[in-house]
């Protein structure tokens, strides 16, 4: 197992080097850094030219890449659109973005795992179909319609929340933003997990499990579960990436001062810093959950080899 | 029907309705078996024998599959009339069964010493650890090696003929009053046959289980059952003792099947095969199912179902030796008996018009 | 991240090993190939007659908007803003006094076309490096998985952003080019799966046995097999594309005025809440866009379900 873990954490090193090189390309080669740093006037050439060279972007893309990435590890993560370091507005963004995340990931496991259990076991039967049918429109409204009509409703129309989430973002003002942001992927959890349930319902060993006379409760729980959820933590690993993009448009419907609030602000402001440095940390915890994913999927299922 | 009658399974049908129409897997299906007795159930896919089997267990997908008549007696109550909660109750304690494909027949996730131990939790109350320790035992007694270090293995650690063994175990754990093996070595190797055959039959005589053993390989049969009961498109079309049906078989199914095992002492001859193939259960033939795959079918056969016979000695063996004008005479008179006689379950029988004659050729031959 | 080794015949087996009265119903006198009993069961399905109908619908006026919406979907009184429904004006009017019905009809055009567009890229670029990599296997197979895991380690939504903000760029093709470039890891993974899946059948073996060319062996025989996951997955992705394209003229960096959008439609409607006195702004656009989506992702989940006969 150990060895395991060792080999998977090498195997992630370049695709964590792949993945901020793509972005650092985007942001540094297709952008303008320096205009960025100057909103809308134009700077004039003389100073572009310092900062250039004080940036060291008069170097090539991949030196700027290393000295970048140099800085990043020993935390340097340069300065923000407002001023303050990056660092800065990471440590105050992240902490709401994981409570915003938590709200979603809980609803989407414990509710998407119920229904697609109970409409697995009852397929074809009323219930099953329209939930079926329910997580296909869930799928097909895009979120930032479904945000912003309840937001309008819930929170302007009958007052029931506040449109906007304060600053400190506690939980409670975070749950309906975070079912908006889990509702798609719940309707993906519901439909694998009852495509999982049907497909195992019909193996040789939940028929086994029949035959030694457990009751149907422990079938359901200790055989036919246990094997179904399987592919379902698989996509609740990939999933982690869907919610944080996902984010952006959740926290800034709900205007929630999160990662994917201050990252669209980068985006807008044109400030590279603040883009790499966040999408550097996203792509980090996606590839950390990635890799708890694997482990917990080779506990799961002991068929898998470490090897 | 002796006080040693275990089970009894009297005219059992089963419908299952597919998207191509109702599919009747069993049409009014009989046997029985003894406490300590051994029962083969021969027949090609599809005849009905595993259908037969999930319908005694109680563990028939249903739907699509529908019971639509007969009754299955076991201990003298009828199944078929207790509740799903009773039945329950009977599988494992009373009742179990050995599976063809033991890797995936248990369930790859759990490791084999849970689900042994499973047995004891659910239907004994055992502790985790009781429970554990029985596993261990239960290994032990199907011969494992290393039981206590590998009780903790997941299904996919072991070999396929461990596996099987695990199976068995499985379905000893309660030492139940009969057991159904589903084809239980057609997935092995053919020396891991032998040695998977022996212990089931070795632990089948120290318990005084009866067996059903479901199966289309004849070699397995002749050494380990008592009686034989062969189905073909969902009906028993014979149902005998085992030495009397290899002697002499009295129905032109089984005597196919028996003349396409290869045998030693007929070196170089023709292997025999059963032309065409077995039919389709959507459109199953009128009158005899089996007759446009039989050399002896008559017009008789393409309108008339035949219905089970009873197979008497006097009228078929005692004509052995004379000349076939007198066996066929002898059989007439035998045929005012016998015809209208409905056999009793267990009672050796056949469903062919003409099960004389093949009896008669194949005790000449 | 590459997926852990599992053995692939345990499942398998559990799908075939079905009770054998069942098994039976499969050969119903007539023999059916897979394709053609799935078809059978499509045109049964409703849900499958219904999104395909729609899809029709909807591709007839993506091209000739026209033929349903006579007025021209730029012509705008500003003095009708935000007016209810009225004769000849169904949907009522936006926020630039547009008529809404006619909006909605052309904005078919910028969505799908973005939609099949992009879905093309991605099912083209995702198939050729997937199926490279199974087919190839070893060093070629190393380098494009783990390229395809740098992209696929990229949110599609968050990259789409960095670009289309990064180039400053707006328009369809901008957007279409983005996906087609960030999106296609999904499809190369499943397309290499069913490569590598498709290699080890007997027929595949015994061509290679005698003597066929990698490159016939390949067309002839892989990619034939291979290509019905991937048609299922690019049918489902079109649907959540066309939404993608939503969502980023919505954020600003997709589609812009004067292009008509149904993203577009939303975005501007939903800018301030500008629909709270005129919900039909924000209605009939979004429930155009639901619509279109919800047609592709049935339709792409009908056929998957009649493929997978382990479902039925």
């Amino acid at each position: 197992m150990g060895r395991y873990v060792i080999r998977r954490l090498l195997q992630m090193i370049p695709v964590f080097i792949g993945a901020t090189f793509l972005i650092f390309l985007m942001v540094y080669a297709l952008g303008d850094p320096v205009t960025g740093l100057f909103g809308d006037r134009a700077p004039d050439a003389a100073t572009a030219a310092r900062l250039r060279a004080e940036f060291n972007l008069d170097k090539p893309v991949w030196q700027q890449y290393l000295l970048y990435m140099g800085n990043i590890f020993t935390g340097d993560f340069g300065t923000a659109f407002n001023g303050r370091p990056v660092t800065e507005l990471l440590a105050q963004a992240i902490p709401i973005s994981f409570r915003l995340m938590l709200v979603a990931i809980v609803f989407e496991i414990v509710l998407g795992i119920v229904l697609g259990v109970v409409t697995g076991l009852r397929r074809g039967k009323a219930a099953d179909t329209s939930v079926l049918m329910a997580t296909l429109v869930v799928i097909a409204i895009p979120t930032f319609v479904l945000g912003t009509t309840l937001q309008f409703f819930l929170g302007v129309k009958l007052g029931w929340i506040n449109p906007a989430v304060s600053p400190a973002a506690p939980f409670d003002e975070l749950l309906v933003p975070g079912i908006i942001l889990a509702l798609v992927s719940l309707a993906y959890v519901t439909r694998l997990t009852r495509t999982s349930i049907v497909e195992n319902a019909r193996a040789d060993y939940v028929r086994t499990a029949v035959a030694k006379g457990l009751p149907r409760r422990r079938v359901t729980t200790r055989h036919l579960l246990r094997n179904s959820l399987i592919p379902v933590v698989t996509y609740l690993g990939a999933d982690i990436g869907t919610l944080m993009a996902g984010a952006i448009v959740t926290e800034r419907i709900f205007n929630i001062q999160g990662v994917g609030y201050q990252l669209y602000e980068g985006i807008l402001r044109q400030n590279s810093p603040t883009v790499v440095g966040f999408v550097v940390v996203l792509v980090l915890i996606f590839l950390v959950a990635n890799l708890l994913v694997d482990l917990l999927y080779a506990v799961l299922d002991p068929r898998i080899r470490y090897a | 029907m002796t006080d040693d009658r275990l089970l009894e399974v009297r005219d059992l049908e089963v419908e299952f309705t597919t998207r191509d129409g109702v599919v009747r897997a069993l049409n009014g299906v009989s046997y029985g078996v003894d406490a300590g007795e051994t029962l083969a159930v021969l027949g090609e896919s599809g005849s009905g024998k595993s259908v037969t089997a999930q319908a005694i267990m109680g563990i028939l997908d249903m739907p699509p599959g529908r019971i639509t008549g007969g009754e299955i007696l076991f201990q003298g109550r009828d199944l078929l009339g207790l509740g799903a909660e009773e039945r329950r109750k009977i599988r494992g304690p009373k009742m179990a069964m050995i599976f063809q494909d033991a890797l995936s027949s248990l369930n790859p996730v759990l490791s084999v010493g849970f689900q042994l131990g499973e047995m004891f939790r659910v239907h004994r109350g055992a502790s985790r650890k009781e429970a554990k320790e029985r596993a261990v035992e239960l290994m032990e007694r199907v011969r494992i090696p290393a039981a206590r270090q590998r009780v903790n293995d997941y299904p996919h650690e072991f070999s396929g003929g461990m596996r099987q063994r695990i199976m068995i175990a499985m379905a000893l754990a309660l030492e139940p009053d009969l057991i159904i093996a589903d084809e239980p070595t057609t997935a092995l190797d053919v020396t891991v046959q032998a040695q998977v055959m022996d212990l089931l039959a070795d632990l089948q005589r120290e318990y005084r289980m009866g067996l059903i053993l479901i199966t289309h390989d004849l070699g397995v049969v002749a050494d380990t059952a008592d009686r034989i009961a062969v189905m073909y498109a969902g009906r028993i079309v014979e149902n005998a003792p085992v030495k009397e049906l290899y002697a002499a078989p009295a129905h032109p199914y089984t005597k196919g099947l028996l003349d396409s095992i290869p045998r030693l002492d007929q070196k170089g001859g023709q292997l025999y095969a059963i032309s065409g193939l077995p039919p389709n259960l959507l459109h199953v033939p009128d009158g005899c199912p089996f007759h446009p795959r039989c050399p002896r079918a008559r017009d008789r056969c393409r309108t008339d179902l035949p219905p089970l016979y009873a197979v008497s000695e006097r009228a078929a063996g005692g004509a052995a030796d004379a000349t076939a004008e007198a066996a066929e005479a002898a059989a007439a008179d035998a045929a005012h008996d016998d015809i209208a006689r409905v056999p009793e379950v267990g009672e050796r029988s056949s469903a062919c018009h003409y099960w004389k004659e093949t009896v008669d050729d194949a005790r000449r031959a | 991240m590459p997926e852990p080794n599992r053995p692939d015949t345990p499942l398998d087996a559990q799908g075939a090993a079905l009770d054998e009265a069942v098994v039976t119903r499969g050969e119903p006198g007539r023999a059916r190939s897979l394709s053609s009993d799935a078809w059978h069961d499509l045109r049964r399905n409703p849900v499958f007659v219904i999104s395909a109908l729609l899809i029709l619908f909807l591709l007839l006026i993506a091209i000739w908007p026209s033929s349903i919406a006579s007025r021209d979907p730029l012509y705008c009184q500003l003095s009708r803003s935000l007016e209810g429904p009225a004769p000849g004006h169904w949907f009522g009017f936006d926020t630039q006094g547009c008529d809404v019905y006619t909006r909605v009809v052309y904005g078919a055009r910028a969505s799908i076309a973005v939609g099949v567009c992009a879905t093309l890229g991605v099912a083209l670029l995702g198939t050729v490096v997937g199926g490279l990599a199974g087919f190839f296997g070893g060093f070629w197979d190393a380098l494009l998985s783990r390229t395809t895991d740098v992209f696929f380690a990229v949110p599609l939504v968050l990259g789409a952003i960095v670009f289309l903000s990064m180039i400053q760029l707006s328009g369809i093709w901008p957007v279409v080019l983005v996906i087609a470039a960030l999106g296609w890891p999904q499809i190369a993974r499943i397309a290499r799966g069913a490569v590598i899946t498709a290699k080890q059948n007997d027929y595949v073996q015994a061509a290679r046995a005698l003597g066929a060319s990698n490159s016939r062996i390949l067309l002839r025989h892989i990619l034939p097999n291979a290509v019905a996951p991937v048609i299922v997955m690019a049918t489902i992705m079109l649907g959540t594309i066309i939404a993608l394209e939503a969502t980023l003229s919505f954020l600003g960096v997709g589609l812009r005025p004067p292009t008509v959008s149904w993203g577009v439609d939303i975005s501007s409607a939903s800018d301030g809440m500008q629909f709270r006195n005129a919900p039909h702004i924000l209605l009939y656009p979004a429930a155009a866009l639901s619509l279109c989506v919800l047609a592709f992702i049935m339709m792409g989940d009908a056929v998957r379900d009649a493929l997978d006969p382990k479902l039925r």
